[in-house]
């Protein structure tokens, strides 16, 4: 049994009771890296001696009677989360050789827990993207198929789990940055509700939507990294004080009596939902019905308007929060410039991609004076209608189910000139982005490609227990596949 | 042809809180080149604002100084726009829901009393300094400015004239520095003013065009730019040209105003609200309490200095100008209740020794107990009024307290009668004659016997007490 | 009835002519470009035009609803008192600060700035 192939807290126990040992748990990844992310490129950076010192640390305290969850796993990491000392690029030729001189909140969470970091993910540049093909080091292929994206914007995260390249790894989303990727990979993603995991030293794209979550093999998995992740920080006034609880608390309580919420707009064939992914979300939601939850059919009205509504909320905020990079204080630095304004025009112009581009346009554009009204200002009242059309689905049920993308993975070749196209495709995620959220994405069936469909479990306000209950609920009796590395 | 001269001033007021606005980095002025900053105020990516709570309180302060309405509710907006020395290419600031609006200041011009209306005071971030090195065609950033709390304090245009404009700069840097908030020392840039300018005919219904003056620096250089500006702009108007809507810089050495090189059109700044600071609530109970660490405000001051204790306008208005000379001189009253022999001693004896150079207000090396003590003693005439002024000097000096200095200087007067009485009947008897021309009537010499015998009582008893042994004796 | 028949031809040609208009034109998108400071060379620029209307055909959808903004209902309700307290922290060296850019005289370094 290739331990890869178990889930993280098997791993712990096998850890504990020094059936293997951390030092060899770490050697087995970075084996599998050398062997297969040549094909799959999920990593821009892996932190090999790094990885092996974090390991040895680790093992020390696991002879010493251990009793942190994380320690001694190891964890990848998207490259849009700073980790001290080493590159943190985002993906970008803007920020190729950019090394912060300090630690993400999580980071240093995991840090204290001797996680082992085995090396930073792939992303869509910026986190702006979702197929991951915007990276300007690598093009993440889909492990299932490696003709296929793997999603973005955390598609390096997401293959590093799939092809188990990682126990698991941590990742952010946006719009459904993480779940989304997570989906088409065959594996669990974890979004939770917005600010329940600290964003200092998360690169902000979308600083009313961001968050840090966890991809996993399985929702138990994710919530076992959330209980590490979550809490309040003083270093991010957006963190929520909500109580921290042990996420797993709920695995295995009978979701009989469980209200689940359909709704309609969701499945609708107007927003152009594939019928293999259609059917196989409603099947999973017979299934739920078999176990004796009950399916309640409601309607989020707005729906049609929430790709337009993230758009503009996300692309504002993204243009603002780009504008500090200009090569004068980290990043690429043109060697053209006559003045401080044509050289940061020269150093932005030849440091961000076309997709960066076009959405620090559309951002300005959206808040320029004579736009604003009809644009970012009522994006935010869209915003409050949505979280009201939630509510009241939430006065009715527990959680909602939903598909979590329109089809299974694209193949890398497609949509290339007008990437654009494929906005209106993160309309099952963004709205719970829009309202803040957690969501949980988990595999649900496969088409006929065996290419893996994910479906989505929204929850209320910090009730990340009763999603990853409900998730790991069908798991328990789903054959997820794993994908065959060549 | 004569204008009206149309004003408003922005007046940027560095607030003295020991962090910066948005991270614990400290907020002193100076410092190493760089050395203090963090990822945050340095703009990392990744990074966040952490909002200060005394920066809104001082805030809060400045507003309830200046009879503001304090929003209860409040939001800060990024301003955003490129500068080399905004790191995060816009600046914290707050546009709807500044923390607080409306509000007044008034002010004492040629003897007339005028209310300022204010538009509105609201929180932002300092920028950061850049330092021109023309040898190497290069500026330099130093961020350590950069996040440093600023109240920005905006007037309507009510000020009609550069002595309006002065007497207002200097009635909120009174105010700011009685609530404590600001050192308002303009030679640091603590405090900065920018000053919009229009000219209009009487008869007129709308504003001219307005003009924007930038880098003021003093309080002088403020009255000389608005001088040369309605000069410069009366000329233009009296020959038909029209007035162009620009920023100008103050040249302090050639005391002119000259157009800023165009920057680029107006800005469109893209005011939005800024999503990683969440809104500020107070309610009334913290209105209240923050209210009440106000200290009595120099206008209440000079009201009871003048009314209560009968001061005149001139030395109650010495008085109220500095807080910690106001603060110095009720503290002093408490321990000697004699108002205006205080304010006298304070007025003449202890500012001529600060204004010497010789001592500060913020550093006296001794008590306000201690400096009653002395007055009272002079008063009291334990110590002439001449030594007196020697002994505050030794108190500045060597702070040591006046009983001290007196004992060790022999400036005390015993009042020892008996030896009076002794010295004055050996006068007496020195000068006979003198005594006869007395009592035959000529009571002018009654002048130089008393210098003859303050000669040599010198220190022994009061002029008084030798006054009235030497009547009683040449009884 | 001969006026409507100019009416209808003048409609359509007017249709036709509206569905030629770019969203966003050339001008706006120089001007967009300048707030963003990115530059284009003028294939790009036409590209960006044509793809940038296209996005905004996407969301100007919105306009659809008719919907007012009210701060107060963002409103998280974080009381002054909850605020950070005013403790100066040390701050970190400069070197960490500039490790990144290029410096001289332990600043940033910019071309000379007129002012």
């Amino acid at each position: 049994m290739n331990i890869t192939n178990l889930k993280l807290r098997e791993m712990r126990d096998l850890l504990d009771k020094k059936s293997i040992s951390a030092i060899e748990l770490t050697q087995e990844y970075l084996n599998r890296i050398n062997k297969f992310d040549d094909k799959i490129q999920s990593y821009i950076t892996v932190t090999e001696d790094l990885a092996m010192d974090s390991a040895k640390k680790a093992q020390e305290k696991i002879d010493n009677g251990n009793t942190n969850p994380l320690c001694g796993i190891p964890i990848s990491i998207k490259d849009n989360i700073c980790t001290n000392g080493i590159k943190t690029t985002c993906a970008s030729k803007s920020l190729e050789n950019f090394i912060p001189p300090y630690n993400a909140t999580v980071v240093d969470k995991l840090d204290s827990q001797n996680a082992v970091m085995l090396g930073k993910t792939n992303l869509d540049e910026f986190a702006i993207g979702a197929t991951t093909q915007s990276s300007v080091f690598a093009k993440t292929k889909n492990p299932f198929d490696l003709s296929k994206v793997p999603g973005g914007s955390s598609g390096g995260s997401a293959a590093s789990v799939s092809a188990s390249l990682c126990a698991a790894s941590i990742a952010s989303d946006t719009g459904g940055s993480l779940r989304q990727p997570a989906a088409l990979c065959g594996v669990t993603g974890l979004k939770p509700t917005y600010g329940r995991v600290s964003r200092h030293g998360l690169v902000a794209i979308a600083s009313s939507m961001d968050q840090i979550g966890a991809i996993a093999k399985d929702a138990h998995d994710c919530a076992f990294i959330l209980n590490t992740i979550a809490g309040f920080d003083c270093n991010d006034a957006t963190s929520s004080k909500a109580e921290v609880i042990d996420f797993t608390s709920k695995i295995g309580e009978s979701i009989k009596g469980l209200k689940i919420a359909i709704p309609k707009e969701f499945y609708d064939s107007n927003i152009g939902i594939n019928s293999e992914v259609k059917n196989s979300v409603l099947a999973a939601a017979e299934k739920y019905k078999k176990m004796g939850a009950e399916l309640v059919e409601c309607c989020l009205p707005s729906l049609k308007y929430a790709v337009a509504t993230y758009l503009i909320l996300s692309s504002a905020e993204a243009a603002s929060n780009l504008s500090r990079i200009d090569g004068i204080k980290y990043g690429h630095r043109s060697t053209r410039g006559e003045n401080f304004n044509e050289l940061i025009i020269n150093s932005r112009t030849e440091g961000f991609g076309d997709e960066v581009k076009r959405r620090i346009l559309l951002g300005n554009f959206v808040l320029s004076i004579e736009q604003y009204d009809d644009y970012y200002k009522k994006a935010l009242a869209l915003r409050q209608r949505f979280i009201t059309e939630y509510a009241d689905i939430f006065e009715k049920c527990d959680v909602i189910l939903t598909p979590t993308t329109l089809s299974t993975a694209a193949r890398t070749d497609e949509n290339i000139s007008t990437p654009f196209k494929t906005y209106l495709d993160n309309i099952c995620t963004v709205s719970s982005d829009i309202a803040s959220l957690p969501a949980i994405s988990t595999t649900c069936g496969y088409d006929s490609n065996g290419m893996p469909i994910g479906m989505s479990i929204i929850g209320k306000k910090f009730d990340e227990a009763t999603i990853v209950q409900v998730a790991d609920a069908f798991e328990k009796s789903f054959n997820a596949v794993s994908p065959e590395l060549i | 042809m004569s204008y009206i001269p149309v004003i408003g001033l922005e007046i940027h007021a560095e607030l003295l809180t020991q962090s910066k606005i948005f991270c614990s980095c400290s907020a002193e002025f100076g410092g190493e080149q760089n050395s203090r900053c963090c990822p945050g105020c340095s703009s990392m990516p990744g990074t966040l604002p952490v909002l200060n709570k005394t920066a809104v309180k001082y805030a809060i302060k400045a507003g309830l100084a200046m009879n503001c309405e304090i929003n209860k509710f409040s939001v800060f907006d990024r301003k955003n726009y490129f500068y080399p020395d905004l790191p995060k290419a816009y600046q914290v600031s707050q546009l709807e829901f500044p923390l607080c609006i409306n509000g007044y200041v008034p002010i004492h011009v040629d003897g007339k009393e005028k209310k300022i209306r204010l538009n509105r005071i609201h929180l932002e971030e300092d920028a950061g300094k850049l330092i021109h090195d023309d040898f190497n065609a290069v500026s330099l950033v130093d961020l350590n400015r950069g996040g440093i709390p600023l109240i920005e304090i905006v007037t309507e245009p009510d000020i009609n004239s550069a002595e309006e404009a002065k007497a207002f700069v200097e009635q909120v840097s009174l105010l700011l520095q009685y609530t404590g908030v600001c050192s308002c020392k303009m030679e640091q840039g603590a405090l900065r003013c920018d000053v919009n300018i229009s000219l209009m005919k009487p008869e007129d219904t709308e504003f001219g065009t307005r003009v924007e003056i930038k880098n003021l620096n003093s309080l002088k250089s403020i009255g000389r730019a608005i001088e040369y500006e309605i000069k410069r702009q009366s000329r233009m108007l009296d020959n038909g040209e029209r007035i162009i809507q620009e920023t100008r810089r103050f040249n302090d050495n050639r005391g002119e105003t000259k157009s800023m090189r165009n920057k680029e059109d107006a800005h469109d700044y893209r005011y939005f609200p800024d999503p990683d600071i969440p809104q500020v609530n107070l309610t009334d109970e913290d209105l209240e309490a923050i209210r009440a660490e106000l200290p009595e405000m120099p206008d209440k001051r000079l009201e009871r200095y003048i009314n209560e204790y009968g001061l005149s306008e001139t030395d109650a208005q010495i008085i109220v100008n500095q807080k910690l000379i106001s603060d110095f001189y009720d503290e002093t009253v408490k321990n000697y209740n004699n108002p205006i022999s205080v304010s006298n001693f304070i007025t003449v004896e202890l500012l001529r020794r600060v204004n010497l150079g010789e001592v500060s207000m913020d550093n006296l090396p001794f008590s306000a107990k201690e400096f009653a003590s002395l007055i009272e003693m002079a008063d009291t005439d334990k110590v002439s009024k001449n030594d007196a002024k020697k002994i505050l000097r030794l108190m500045v000096e060597t702070g040591k307290s006046p009983e001290d200095i007196a004992k060790e200087n022999g400036f005390l007067i015993v009042n020892d009668i008996s030896k009076a009485d002794e010295i004055i009947s050996t006068v007496l008897a020195e000068n006979a004659a003198v005594v006869e021309q007395y009592k035959n009537g000529e009571t002018k010499v009654f002048g130089f016997l008393m210098g003859q015998c303050t000669k040599k009582l010198k220190g022994v008893c009061t002029p008084q007490v030798i006054k009235e042994t030497l009547e009683a004796k040449l009884k | 009835m001969k006026n409507a028949k100019l009416f209808n031809t003048l409609n359509k040609i007017a249709i036709f002519y509206k569905s030629e208009v770019l969203k966003l034109d050339l001008k706006m998108i120089s001007h967009l470009s300048n707030l963003s400071k990115l530059s284009f060379t003028d294939n790009e620029l036409e590209k960006l035009s044509s793809d940038m209307s296209s996005i905004i055909e996407i969301v100007d959808i919105i306009k659809e609803v008719d919907i007012v903004y009210n701060p107060l209902s963002d409103n998280k309700n974080v009381n002054i008192n909850d605020l950070r307290e005013d403790v100066a922290k040390e701050s970190m060296a400069t070197e960490k600060i500039l490790m990144n850019a290029i410096n001289s005289d332990n600043c940033f370094v910019v071309p000379k700035v007129v002012e």
